[in-house]
């Protein structure tokens, strides 16, 4: 029991990364119909940001700081050299945009920093562990919770709430209705974006302190996953992007903990079938979007 | 006059020959992006300075003359295909490899046809020689490293390992596998075995099973690189997991040592470790000031090596006939090397050398443990 206890913590601190990033996946679909693989090099570069603030001094509380707003920067800058120009074009011209967007900033980490992993060196504390009855949870897991709760409630409140959210929710349902009322279509996708960085740079922040390096490819894997989480829970759908991430992320903890040896190579493969076969039955996703796209 | 003219004519015609001697065409596949790019670059880094401290003595054994062909192969391993056989269209008469199994692998199955010579800058993986005659290893295999380290562990007291490996690779399967048929054949016992993906995103439900385990293994074994060595460390270390680790030459890398309080204590193989006074500290200084570079991990040392085996296998061939520098370098014992000497004659041509054992320390650095070379009697089988 103390096992499958522990295991399910180990899902929901996976689960929440992969549901920050789907939603910063989500988020940006919804309004401009882009599918952005360069997600993953934004928390990336919020990774680099971490790594060059503790390589100039800086103490790793302000590091991290500095690593969420390197990933911010980095997704206004996406918008505003790639993308803007690129409003309006077809979902293939989008994507194809991002993949190249994407491999010009993996060629610039690899050859501009290093193309092997760096080193993150924490305090030695924020690797530590405590102990609930007979179970040892680790500290990080349990920050990547928290920070994962904290995150999805105070974005939620952006997005009822405030102006910008209910304008960003608004361009979601009707891009087109929303400039014809005057609102500034650029204020509100730059908004998107930085929002999306943001989750981005907290994603990085979490997979830094669990995983000690940094490396040219460190966000285009757990992006994959998002992007699979995004279609599960209904692309366009931000809270089927949470659901999907947290989906995704328990089936993947529980099937590395509980499969025999012998499917253990199966893994993936188990679980894009489950995703496949949820598909067949829902094909719009778990909580597909009022305007739904097709996976 | 006549015999000025004669001397300056023979003179001539001398110089004319030794600028027209042949050249030895090596290719070298080096993957300047992707997952090899970190090994294939200071392998060739290495390789390229002793190549160019040879040709600037008149090339292998001073009479050889060197061209090298270098392509990038962007870590692909059909691109890497395609380079080799440019290479070879170029006339390659020698291929150095990316610092793995698999496209070394691939590569030999182009160079097959004409038996010319295939040696990986650092593939450790020992399958990878069984292609055909002309393909060789350069570093200890891991079934050599897997060997050293199980008898130092069943040395050191601990009975009963768990082996973490990926089948993604020959190399993260096969070490831990040697290791443990290794330290069982010594008394020791295997109690469980996680497998992780490459690239994995999280390793807790591993670190979870093993918190969990019936019988609680005494060290942990995992031939695992980066970034999935950093990430598995931290889980474990995170869960309050203290068991000793143990891992595979990879471990030995600037990045795992800079992990911090989590690496500390952490022993790992090596394939050689600069003592003072040793050529490989020699090597380092050479290095350091003829490029600003310090050589941070062997694989600048073994590329080094690498052009030494190739200068030696020449020498014995007595031509450059790829099928008999394959023989010839098959037949190499004892071959004086940099990071340590190298025995190809008795082996499936994975050579024979050194293994060294160091273990991490506290303030990221390394401490030498023992140097040992397996016996090839008791090695395991690839």
């Amino acid at each position: 029991m103390d096992q499958l206890l522990q295991q399910l913590i180990n899902a929901l601190s996976l689960g929440g990364i992969y549901a920050m990033l789907a939603l910063g996946l989500a988020i940006v679909f919804s309004i401009i119909g882009l599918i952005n693989f360069a997600h993953g090099d934004i928390m990336t570069f919020g990774g680099y940001g971490i790594f060059l603030s503790m390589v100039f001094g800086f103490p790793p509380v302000a590091a991290l700081c500095i690593g969420l707003g390197a990933a911010v920067v980095m997704a206004l800058a996406m918008e505003r050299t790639a993308f803007r120009v690129m409003r309006g074009a077809d979902v293939i011209s989008l994507l194809i945009t991002s993949f190249a967007v994407s491999e010009i900033l993996k060629v610039f980490f690899q050859n501009g920093i290093s193309a092997r992993p760096v080193p993150i060196s924490f305090p030695a504390a924020w690797s530590g562990s405590y102990q609930i009855g007979g179970m040892t949870i680790g500290v990080a897991p349990t920050a990547s919770i928290l920070v994962t709760i904290i995150s999805l409630g105070c974005l939620t409140f952006v997005l009822r709430h405030l102006a910008i959210g209910m304008a960003m929710r608004a361009a979601a349902e009707d891009f087109d209705m929303l400039r014809m009322l005057g609102v500034r279509a650029n204020r509100v996708v730059a908004a998107a974006f930085a929002i999306s960085g943001l989750l981005a740079g907290i994603a990085a922040v979490i997979w830094t302190a669990q995983r000690g390096s940094v490396d040219p490819m460190m966000g285009f894997f757990p992006v994959l996953k998002a992007f699979i989480a995004t279609v599960l829970g209904g692309l366009g759908s931000l809270g089927g992007a949470v659901l999907g991430g947290f989906v995704v992320g328990t089936l993947e903890v529980l099937t590395q903990a509980f499969l025999p040896d012998a499917l253990a190579p199966y893994r993936d493969a188990i679980v894009l079938s489950a995703v496949i076969a949820v598909l067949l039955v829902r094909p719009d996703g778990l909580l597909p979007a009022r305007t739904s796209a097709r996976s | 006059m006549k015999l000025k003219s004669l001397l300056l004519g023979t003179a001539i015609a001398a110089i004319g020959t030794a600028s027209l001697a042949e050249e030895y065409v090596i290719g070298v596949m080096s993957a300047q992006s992707g997952y090899l790019a970190p090994y294939d670059g200071p392998a060739y880094a290495g390789f390229k300075f002793c190549m160019d401290e040879k040709m600037a003595n008149g090339g292998l054994n001073g009479t050889t003359p060197v061209k090298l062909i270098v392509k990038d192969t962007r870590s692909d391993i059909a691109f890497g295909v395609q380079v080799v056989q440019e290479m070879l269209d170029q006339g390659a008469q020698f291929i150095v490899s990316s610092a793995d199994a698999d496209p070394t692998i691939a590569a030999a199955q182009i160079t097959a046809a004409d038996m010319v010579p295939t040696m990986t800058f650092a593939g450790t993986a020992p399958v990878l020689t069984q292609v055909g005659s002309h393909v060789f290893g350069s570093y200890p295999g891991d079934n050599q490293q897997g060997a050293v380290l199980a008898a130092y562990a069943k040395d050191q007291g601990f009975e009963k390992a768990w082996l973490l490996t990926s089948p993604d690779s020959a190399y993260t399967l096969g070490g831990p596998r040697y290791f443990g048929e290794v330290f069982e054949s010594l008394g020791g016992a295997v109690v469980g075995e996680s497998t992780f993906n490459l690239n994995q995103p999280d390793f807790s439900a591993i670190v979870t099973n093993i918190q969990n385990a019936e019988t609680a293994p005494d060290v942990i074994v995992t031939w695992a690189w980066e970034p999935d060595f950093p990430a598995f460390i931290r889980a474990l270390r995170g869960a309050g997991v203290d068991t000793q680790v143990m891992g595979g030459d990879v471990l030995d890398t600037p990045t795992v040592r800079g992990l911090g309080d989590v690496v500390d204590g952490v022993v790992h193989t090596s394939g050689g470790y600069p003592e003072d006074g040793s050529k490989y500290a020699d090597f380092i200084a050479r290095f350091e000031a003829a490029t600003g570079t310090t050589p941070d991990n062997n694989y600048y040392v073994n590329g080094c090596d690498i052009a030494d085996m190739i200068e030696q296998a020449v020498a014995a061939a007595g031509t450059t006939d790829p099928a008999a520098v394959s023989a010839a370098m098959a037949e190499i014992e004892n071959g004086e090397g940099t990071m340590s000497n190298f025995t190809f004659k008795g082996t499936d041509r994975m050579p024979l050398r050194d293994v060294v054992v160091a273990r991490i320390t506290a303030d990221g650095g390394k401490e030498f443990v023992l140097r040992q070379m397996a016996d090839p009697e008791t090695l395991p089988k690839p």
